[in-house]
């Protein structure tokens, strides 16, 4: 990867609340147009780190750049404008607004200027993850699957360079996750974005993505293909916890 | 679930043609001077302070107890500019009426009110909690009242404020400018919320987190929206002044000019363009009927209706009669 081929680079960072360090010394580079899956057990700091990435926490320690510019600091809204989409891991959909509504919130204010004509670019996004019939519906009667397709599709209206996807595939059964799957290829195909994915069903993971990170107690242990992941000693303890002495 | 009982058109137009009707209304013989026309002008005057509180809280989601005191920044601001005759200078020695309804004496009631909000939006909003907003603006109310009785002879004091009275024999102005504050401030609310600043309330509202995670300025939001109901509930202050002359801080900074229109909206139907209005008419009637009947019972009375209401109408009249929830 040539460094100004870099999009998001965190610097040693670190994230503490009080005594507990939940993020510790985390080097990671993206560059455009990745796929990268994030695993870990749980409590590794997955969300945490996503969490650092678009601000919703400052972190501790370290810095945050976004095409070369520091961000670390910076409000979460402006982080999006900038480029960097994201979705929840609890599912965060505007209960009340349609679908297409939702939809319009990342296009009008997230794309920081990106997208000229937001109601087509909005259509687009509800196109690319298949809810173009459900355009109208409001989203507190829509399934947790729909949902959080939608969230995708929020995200991908605001144009972004970059997003992360926490667990969207969480709750959901194996037709849906397929599709979830064909999704998350067409997003990066069609959208050129780079994708985080931070994912429990690491086979998945394993499948489609081509580069995965590793995170346990809040450090990287390991950030390579899946066939050096799986190989990996250090990941297969974090999982299968100590091996006996 | 409740079917949707009418399309947002036909409330669109129940409501323009009851406007028209309100407005025809002083050209039936007897009609200026009969109680229902004073009752009217009260709730054309509740009806916008309960938009304007619907604004912050219905659609914003932000909970505002300190709407009375907006009510009556502009009041005192309408009072004190007449008084002194900061305005209109020699104007007003040829013109005595010149104060009157004038729209800039009102804007102004307004606008001094939405800078008080902004000031105390700003560090309020910034918490990421909602009570402490609510709170905040409830002790904001009371510390105002305090400025104003302790504001020596510009405020008058625990007196306050009497404007010089000229020629009000009629309810008929207030009548009229009641009634187009009311449908103005119904019509400017409609084109806001379905304008991209709308979205933007509602999303803030729905969930705060997702709204700035996709780009929404969230404070910015919260804080305007504020600013925008006490604008709001300044002019309704304003307007007040020239119904009542004598402004003091124990009649224009009453809890009630908060707690009534807050209940209105809630029966009417918090968050929907016309919940404010249908419950500052069922609500007003009922407050008023309540003191004709039994006039010691009047608290319990509405009390109760207003547990009734929450009872069977929990989401308000506006929504148990369009099913939806923004339908009107
Ligand atoms: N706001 C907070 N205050 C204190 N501790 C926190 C906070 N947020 C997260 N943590 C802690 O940080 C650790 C990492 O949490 P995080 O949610 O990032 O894990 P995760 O890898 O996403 O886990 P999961 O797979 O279960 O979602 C946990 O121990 C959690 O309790
Ligand atoms: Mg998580």
């Amino acid at each position: 990867m040539q460094p100004d081929d870099t999009l998001l680079h965190l610097e040693a960072v670190q994230k503490r609340f009080g005594g507990l360090v939940v993020l510790n010394n985390i080097d990671i580079a993206i560059g455009a147009n990745e796929l990268i899956g994030l695993i870990g057990p749980n409590g590794a700091g997955k969300s945490t780190l996503f969490n650092v990435i678009t601000a919703l926490y400052t972190p501790t320690q370290g810095r945050i750049r976004f095409r070369g510019r520091d961000i670390t600091g910076t409000a979460p809204h402006r982080i999006c404008r900038l480029g960097i989409a994201r979705t929840f891991q609890l599912v965060r959909t505007f209960l009340t607004m349609t679908a297409f509504e939702n939809i319009m919130v990342g296009a009008v204010y997230g794309s920081g200027g990106r997208v000229r004509h937001a109601t087509s670019a909005a259509q687009d996004a509800l196109e690319l993850v298949g809810l173009s019939a459900k355009r109208d519906i409001r989203t507190a009667h829509m399934t947790l699957s729909d949902r959080r397709l939608l969230e995708i599709a929020r995200a991908v209206a605001s144009s972004p360079a970059l997003l992360l996807l926490d667990e969207p595939m969480a709750g959901l059964n194996p037709t849906e996750i397929q599709r979830m799957v064909d999704v998350i290829r067409r997003v990066r195909a069609e959208k050129g974005v780079s994708i985080l994915w931070v994912e429990h069903k690491v086979d998945a993971i394993m499948k489609v993505c081509s580069r995965v990170i590793v995170l346990d107690h809040g450090e990287k242990i390991a950030d390579g293909t899946p066939r050096e992941i799986v190989a990996n000693r250090k990941v297969i303890e974090a999982y299968l916890g100590e091996p006996a002495a | 679930m409740l079917k949707q009982a009418l399309p947002q058109r036909a409330w669109t137009a129940i409501a323009i043609v009851a406007v028209i009707a309100l407005a025809l209304v002083p050209l039936l013989p007897g009609a200026v001077d009969s109680y229902a026309f004073s009752f009217l002008f009260f709730v054309f005057l509740y009806a916008i302070m309960a938009q304007g509180w619907n604004l912050v809280a219905g659609f914003g989601g932000q909970i505002s107890l300190g709407n009375h005191a907006f009510f009556g920044l502009g009041a005192y601001t309408t009072a004190i500019l007449w008084t002194g005759n900061y305005l209109w200078g020699s104007l007003y020695d040829s013109h005595p009426d010149i104060y009157y309804f004038d729209p800039v004496t009102m804007t102004l009631g307004g606008l001094v009110a939405a800078v008080a909000a902004i000031i105390i939006g700003l560090p309020l909003l910034s918490k990421l909690r909602g009570d402490y907003f609510a709170l905040g603006t409830l002790g904001f109310g009371e510390i105002v009242k305090v400025m104003f009785i302790n504001g020596g002879d510009f405020t008058g004091g625990a007196f306050g404020v009497v404007a010089p009275a000229g020629t009000f024999d009629t309810l008929l102005p207030h009548y009229l400018v009641g009634l187009g504050l009311m449908a103005g401030v119904g019509v400017a609310i409609r084109l806001l919320m379905r304008s991209r600043y709308g979205l933007a309330l509602i999303a803030v509202r729905d969930d705060e987190m997702a709204a700035s995670a996709n780009g929404i300025d969230v404070l910015k939001v919260k804080v305007s929206a504020f600013a925008g109901s006490a604008f709001i509930a300044g002019v309704a202050g304003s307007l007040y002044t020239y119904y009542i002359f004598h402004v003091g801080p124990d009649s224009v900074f009453d809890l009630d000019w908060m707690l009534l229109p807050l209940m209105m909206t809630v029966v009417g139907g918090t968050g929907t363009l016309l919940g404010p209005i249908l419950g500052a008419l069922v609500m007003y009637a009922v407050f008023d009927l309540a003191k004709i009947v039994v006039p010691d019972y009047h608290p319990v009375i509405s009390g109760l209706t207003i547990i009734l209401a929450m009872l069977f109408l929990p989401k308000g009249l506006m929504r148990s009669f369009a099913g939806r929830a923004r339908a009107a």
